[in-house]
């Protein structure tokens, strides 16, 4: 076959295409679930529409070395897209479909974008709001022709009507498509990814064919993963996350996408794929286990006190058994077996995680509590480090070897130094070619013996596993000259249900302070069944019981922070709720939901002069955007509470007694 | 071991008889909100048509017969009963009902005598032992039980589908949930009420059929049907599997006080368990074990 | 008074008013009303009442609560008899009917107070939209032979797309009185566009809802007049939404029509203006 003569170690995804097409052209490669009724895709269907997608792109004037600018929710047409580009030797150029016009304006911009394809009319509009800033933009294509019908733009174009185009085209010329495709090089840029940057403009992370396809590899080894695991697509594509274990696996080991109906019925598609191989951030475990709580508590007290009795089952020797170990009694196994049944094994199910072989998070630290509770109901639940600049994989925790608080030790073929300011330091086949354009920023990102300045401080422990403690830079000092690692902090309040967000204030201060964001919906409920009534966020914010369960949250917090010298000293002194949720809308967090802590500080100064002065309240502006782009102005009057800080060695005392 | 199995087997197929007439109680409750009180009257007068109609006829015409006899009942009652009441409270249907239990009760015996007639449907009647070696002087059953039980789990599975499956089950529902709703979608309500009445009062001919069958058909059938009242209190009101399963429960339940409790206190149990079951079941779970319960959000 | 104050005061504006410019052709008047005048006991509830409605037009009857908006809407409906006037529909003088016979003309509402089956499903509540469209008997349906599953399933698929439209999917199985207010409305809709009628009655659609709501209501009531070219009537008595949106506007006061025509008319309507700032609160 001439197809597998060019395969050998020159590969490239368009030549893994290839080789599905051929080695497995009648399995599913791609299902979406349309009309309410899942649509599969085999491997050799996506081929031909791949092939005439390009050739329809190829006519419409893209070549080589062009950008593509993908912009939607995950549907097959735009996954193949990217594939198209591919093929015809482009970069594909994915966004975040939420980002507002404006936001979207930059990286449009900055990679030149010439072709742009779209899900819907939301999307397009969008973009025609931009026209004018980003007039490279030719052709606009759009996957759902919904409400386009009359739009007379000429740079618009209906997918069909490419494919039909390409169709012709191909005619035209029956051997371009491979041609293109054997020329593509492994070292060719592969994707753009713009990182949302927790600081300044966005920068395009350009990522080669080789370092994608080795990473995915070194992955498929390190879990087994194999054409038979089946994931659900539903982060979003411009996150480096996605492209690699959604797009990138896919094409390494011929596994089944599958693209959910909507945004959200996420959780109803997950429960009717059931997924073997599962990525999520933090925050969506987290939800998942909050409805599953809220559920629970609405059950009958018969269920209640099973899941209880259950639960306490699974984390006594859930972990233990999950991870092989020994040493545990047969009749704590058997009440395993019967939690399995009863408890477990349904909930799993109704959750769609009751295939999970694998399931990864990443991007935040995630809680002691919500790590344990996955785990112990038998999800092989692991954390892992990484970031766009080093397709994210750096440090994973092994299967059978988790040790909660670390990220685990370095993947293989990664390796990982500390700097002397603690800065953990990266090298490895995955690095990024360079930040698009940036030689500058890509120089001062990648030392001269290679090796990736990630930004982030951490130190092993004594079995060589990684743990992160902050960003660099964040880390700062007390007046006293003390250690201050905000993020640190800030993790240990998020990991109460009823925060939802924090942001710790203390460089350079006296002493520390936070802002913090209730959850909503956790604290709705939890005042429902006190019967407090509330009229809506900002009132419930601002309930003198709410202040005195939160003061309760980091009164806890304050405990675990003396039993470390170290960090004795930053115990929260003072705290304000805020009256609204931060929102990337606002800029407060960035699109992956990490807090812009300067920004925020900037913003909401009256709040932190008076978290630093002995006032008992606060009144606030803050200007908010609402989802179409009007913004209005929000006043608040804000309390200011107060939280008891422990001394070492009545730290040690309340432990004990404890 | 065996005497104890007997008389639960026993037990429930007294329970598949009571759940059958229960069955008919809960399809008008659900589509209409009316607990309709002739529901046993609709047995005896579908039972006595069927019986009479086999004595001049193949049983199969019979049985047609006297199902359209029943769809002609139920569009009887639409027209001169139920149309001339649409929107008023239920406890004025339900009086209705009463009205009409009493015609029915009246009507069957005018139209086809007032003697005990008997139903052969060429059921096996001898009982059977069974299970010899497994106990001590083996299981006595009753054969033509088990073949009832059948026909009743074929006709609720039938039922079943019927309401979650077709265009016409869905216009039930919706019917029962908003009869205002479903008439602005152009559900017509009188059509709708003639065939909810006509699918009870099939179900009525098949509870007829079997209980004639056993006990010949006779006026006390009324008397016994009104044992499904009580089982539909434990079921639920709008729940079929709750008539079916509340049926099961009452039918083991008071055989198992009969033989195991009379002794103690008395004989007659049977006559009444049932009633205080339902009693204590309106205490505790008002809405029955498969009943829907009714929350109002403020 | 200035159309300005009006602007002002008509609640949140919430739409950029050209957000489908170059929209369908607008035909033929489709329904007219002649001198209609309905009275209850004594009380007129509408007098003397004429205006028509074309073609895939959005015609908007507005009006201060108590205007006679929601009588006019079941005049057209057939709920309520006028006493006096014609109605012609499709160019064919309307006799006296029923609800029921004029949603098997092709005309389907929804209502002020969500008139759906809260105990059934979405889906389920959809498939009764359809009631009127299926052709198997009662026999064939319950055996579900045949031509009654075709049928079903044919049914199904066209749910299902007006499913995607109003992007429901994620509540397709949930019983309808569990959703909020708002979606129940949107679900109103799908029952009624599941009859795919030629005319579509909406009974204040934007009632009770949030600003997204409200946005999210006006983007579907656009797209079904876009997409399907449904003739679209709606009665509203928040004046802000329905001016962006509608192609021609009524205004009832007191039962009596003060105002016909172009928004901007309206808006600039001296009538039009007392009625509404006369019941300022």
């Amino acid at each position: 076959m001439t197809v597998s003569a060019t395969i050998g170690d020159a590969i490239t995804f368009p030549r893994l295409l290839e080789k599905h097409a051929v080695e497995r052209g009648n399995r599913p490669a791609i299902r979406e679930k349309d009309l309410g009724i899942w649509q599969t895709y085999t491997w050799s269907q996506v081929r031909e529409e791949v092939e005439a997608l390009a050739g329809g792109m190829a006519a419409l004037g893209f070549k080589r070395g062009d950008n593509l600018a993908v912009i939607g929710d995950n549907r097959p047409r735009l996954y193949w897209a990217m594939m198209a580009a591919q093929c015809l030797g482009g970069v594909p150029v994915p966004l975040y479909q939420d980002a507002v016009a404006q936001e979207m304006v930059y990286v449009l911009q900055d990679a030149d974008i010439k072709f742009a394809i779209v899900e819907d009319q939301e999307q397009v509009d969008k973009l025609l709001e931009v026209l004018l800033q980003c007039a490279g933009i030719k052709h606009l294509v759009y996957d759902d022709s919904r409400g386009l019908r009359n739009y007379l733009q000429p740079q618009l174009f209906s997918y069909e009507r490419l494919i039909a185009l390409g169709r012709e085209f191909n005619i035209k010329h029956p051997a371009y498509f491979r041609e293109q495709i054997a020329e593509g090089k492994p070292d060719d840029v592969a994707v753009m990814l713009y990182t949302s940057g927790t600081t300044g403009k966005p920068k395009g992370v350009s990522h080669t064919h080789t370092a994608l396809i080795h990473t995915a590899r070194v992955l498929v080894k390190f879990d087994g993963i194999s054409e038979h695991d089946e994931l659900l697509c539903y982060l979003p594509m411009a996150w480096v996350g996605d492209f690699l274990y959604s797009y990138g696996q896919s094409y390494v080991t011929g596994l089944c996408l599958n693209c959910p109906e909507s945004s959200d019925t996420v959780m109803q598609c997950l429960c009717e794929i059931g997924p073997t191989y599962y990525f999520a951030p933090p925050r969506v475990y987290e939800n998942i286990l909050t409805q599953v709580m809220i559920r629970i508590e609405d059950a009958n007290p018969l269920k209640r006190r099973m899941f209880r009795y259950f639960m306490d089952v699974a984390r006594r020797v859930g972990i233990k058994i999950l991870d092989g170990k020994s040493g545990i009694s047969l009749i704590d196994r058997m009440l395993y077996a019967a939690g399995e049944l009863m408890v477990y094994g349904p909930l799993k199910n109704v959750l769609g995680l009751s295939r999970i072989r694998v399931a990864y998070t990443g991007g935040e630290a995630i809680g002691p509590d919500l790590f344990n509770f996955y785990r112990s109901m038998g999800i092989n639940l692991k954390q892992l480090y990484g970031m766009t600049e080093t397709c994210v994989t750096v440090c994973m925790q092994k299967s059978g070897d988790v040790k909660l608080g670390t990220v685990g030790p370095p993947m293989p073929g990664v390796e990982v130094r500390l700097a002397e300011s603690g800065e953990v330091l990266v090298r490895s086949q995955g690095m990024m070619k360079e930040y698009h354009g940036q030689p500058e920023a890509t120089k001062s990102v990648i030392n001269a013996e290679g090796f990736f300045l990630t930004g982030d401080a951490g130190f092993f422990d004594a079995d060589g596993h990684l743990i992160i403690i902050d960003r660099a830079k964040d880390v700062g000092r007390l007046a006293d000259g003390s250690l201050f690692a905000p993020k640190y902090i800030e993790n240990k309040l998020k990991f109460f249900p009823y925060i939802k967000e924090a942001v710790a204030f203390g460089d350079k201060r006296d002493q520390v302070t936070a802002m913090i964001n209730i959850d909503g919906a956790a604290l709705g409920d939890w005042a429902e069944r006190r019967n407090l009534g509330y009229s809506g966020y900002a009132d419930l914010a601002a309930k003198l019981e709410v202040y005195a369960l939160i003061s309760e949250c980091i009164e806890k917090v304050n405990l675990d922070l003396a039993a470390d010298p170290k960090l004795a000293t930053s115990q929260i002194a003072r705290f304000v709720i805020l009256h609204k949720e931060l929102d990337a809308d606002d800029g407060e967090l960035t699109r992956t939901r990490k807090v812009r802590r300067n920004i925020i500080a900037e913003k909401y100064a009256v709040i932190v002069d008076a978290l630093y002065s002995d006032v008992d309240h606060c009144e606030i502006e803050a200007a908010m955007k609402f989802e179409d782009g009007r913004s209005g102005v929000v006043r608040a009057d804000l309390r200011i509470g107060s939280a008891k800080t422990v001394v070492g060695s009545e730290a040690a005392a309340g432990r004990k007694a404890a | 071991m065996g005497p104890f199995i007997e008389v639960v087997l026993g037990g429930l197929m007294a329970g598949v008889l009571y759940s059958l007439v229960a069955l008919g109680f809960v399809l008008i409750y659900k589509a209409s909100g009316v607990f309709n009180f002739a529901q046993g009257a609709m047995v005896l007068l579908a039972a006595l048509a069927f019986a009479r109609f086999s004595e001049v006829m193949p049983m199969p015409v019979a049985f047609m017969l006297s199902a359209l006899m029943m769809v002609g009942v139920a569009f009887l009652i639409e027209r001169l009963v139920l149309r001339h009441l649409v929107n008023q409270e239920g406890i004025i249907l339900f009086l209705a009902t009463f009205g009409i239990t009493y015609f029915l009760e009246g009507l069957g015996p005018q139209l086809f005598g007032d003697n005990i007639y008997r139903i052969d449907l060429g059921m096996p009647k001898e009982p059977k032992i069974i299970l010899e070696n497994m106990f001590d002087g083996g299981l006595l059953i009753n054969l033509e039980d088990f073949i009832a039980a059948g026909i009743a789990a074929a006709l609720v599975t039938f039922l079943a589908i019927f309401f979650q499956k077709t265009a016409t089950g869905r216009a039930l529902r919706a019917v029962a949930d908003d009869h205002q709703a479903a008439q602005s979608v152009g559900i017509p309500l009188n059509r709708i009420w003639v065939i909810v009445w006509s699918v009870s009062g099939f179900v009525a001919l098949v509870a007829g059929m079997i209980w004639g069958s056993k006990l010949g058909v006779q006026f006390s059938l009324v008397l016994i049907a009104l044992k499904a009242i009580p089982v539909v209190i434990l079921g639920g009101f709008t729940s079929v599997p709750g008539a079916i399963v509340g049926g099961l429960i009452i039918g083991v339940g008071e055989k198992i006080a009969e033989v195991y409790l009379g002794p103690i206190i008395g004989g007659g149990i049977e006559n009444w368990f049932a009633y205080v079951l339902a009693l204590a079941f309106l205490l505790i779970r008002p809405e029955g074990l498969f009943g829907e319960r009714h929350i109002d959000r403020v | 008074m200035s159309a300005a104050v009006l602007a002002n005061n008509s609640g949140d504006a919430v739409l950029e008013t050209d957000l489908n410019p170059t929209r369908r052709k607008i035909g033929e008047v489709i329904l007219a009303l002649e001198n209609i005048s309905l009275a209850f006991g004594g009380v007129q509830a509408l007098s003397d009442i004429s205006f028509d409605v074309r073609e895939h037009e959005i015609r908007a009857i507005i009006g201060p609560n108590g205007a006679g908006k929601s009588s006019m809407l079941n005049v057209i409906n057939g709920v309520y008899h006028p006493q006096q006037g014609t109605i012609f529909f499709k160019g064919e003088k309307r006799q006296q009917m029923n609800p029921h016979k004029v949603a098997s003309q092709g005309v389907a509402r929804t209502f002020q107070n969500i008139a759906l089956f809260k105990g059934m499903t979405v889906l389920d509540n959809l498939m009764t939209g359809r009631n009127l469209m299926m052709k198997t008997g009662i026999l064939q349906q319950a055996l579900y032979w045949g031509a009654a599953q075709r049928e079903e399933l044919a049914h199904r698929a066209k749910v299902e797309e007006i499913i995607e439209f109003l992007e429901i999917q994620a509540i397709r199985k949930t019983p309808v009185g569990r959703l909020p207010y708002g979606m129940q409305k949107r679900v109103e809709l799908g029952r009624a566009l599941a009859a795919e009628p030629t005319m579509l009655l909406l009974d204040e659609p934007m009632a009770g809802m949030n600003v997204e709501e409200k946005q999210d209501m006006c983007r579907f009531v656009l797209d079904v007049n876009a997409e399907f070219g449904m003739t679209i009537v709606l009665i509203e008595h928040d004046m802000g939404v329905v001016m962006d949106i509608s192609d021609r506007v009524v205004v009832l006061d007191y039962g009596k029509k003060i105002g016909d025509g172009e928004p901007d008319e309206v808006r600039n309507n001296q009538a039009v203006i007392d009625a509404y700032l006369g019941v300022q609160h």
